[in-house]
């Protein structure tokens, strides 16, 4: 039986082989959300889901698209956002 | 639309946001261009047209786009960034290299003297070697003398027992 603490779902189950393949099952935090387009909502490609811990130690290359806006909006909407400031120099878009 | 000297901004990819000139038609969907963007094949789904065409020549050197460019005011900051920066690489390589000549330099006369000290050092270890090595071989040949002995007492009793088994053979 697992231990009391084990036993609620807030923990999710990472099953992982052992060198002697037995299979055992090991307890961890739960991921954080998708990072998603500030504009469309839309999940964003590029953009690694790991928790804080992990993040600090990818570099900052890993952790976004090197476009402009990267890891804010989605490719699309960056297009849109682009288009519409050549389209009206000068305006805050 | 994007006819040579064509004025674009690039909207994908990480020269998005960038301003550049169509020096070459391709194709009916790619185009070369140059400018603050890198000089390379562009697909025209990925670029946004401005007002603006330029009077240039087919296939213009990075130079002169760059010279045009300037015209219209718009400057290229990047590229000139990594120039420099391509420079200092150089001037660091260059320096690299030397200073591994020298280290290297330097290392090989120590090691030549490091050898000859180590020479002189050697022969008298090897005489202590031998001193050490007289007493063994004597222990040697002590221990190669009962052997010997153990193995003629061997031999012996061999020799012994086949003269046994020759008399149970001779007997039979």
């Amino acid at each position: 039986m697992p231990a009391g603490r084990y036993k609620s779902r807030s923990l999710r189950r990472v099953y992982t082989k052992l060198p002697g393949s037995k299979v055992v099952v090991h307890h961890k935090k739960r991921k954080p959300s998708k990072a998603t387009c500030a504009v469309c909502g839309a999940a964003l490609k590029g953009v690694p889901r790991e928790r804080p811990y992990k993040m600090q130690n990818m570099a900052k290359t890993k952790k976004r698209p090197s476009r402009p806006y990267g890891g804010f909006l989605c490719s699309k909407c960056m297009r849109a956002k682009l288009k519409e400031k050549i389209s009206k120099p000068g305006k805050n878009v | 639309m994007f006819e040579i000297g064509r004025l674009c901004v690039k909207i994908a990819g990480r020269d998005a946001g960038l301003k550049c000139l169509v020096i070459e038609v391709i194709d009916s969907n790619y185009v070369l261009i140059d400018g603050q963007t890198r000089r390379r094949k562009c697909n025209i789904k990925h670029l946004e047209p401005l007002d603006k065409v330029l009077k240039v020549k087919k296939g213009l050197a990075h130079d002169e786009v760059l010279k045009e460019l300037k015209k219209e005011g718009i400057e290229v900051k990047k590229i000139v960034k990594r120039k420099k920066k391509a420079k200092s690489e150089e001037t660091k390589t260059e320096e690299r290299p030397e200073v591994k000549k020298e280290t290297k330099k330097q290392e090989k006369p120590e090691i030549k003297k490091e050898i000859p000290k180590e020479k002189p050092a050697a022969k008298p270890k090897k005489a202590v070697k031998k001193a050490e090595a007289k007493p063994k071989k004597t222990a040697v040949k002590k221990s190669s003398a009962k052997k010997a002995k153990a193995k003629k007492t061997g031999k012996a009793k061999k020799s012994s027992t086949k003269t046994k088994t020759k008399a149970k053979t001779t007997k039979k």
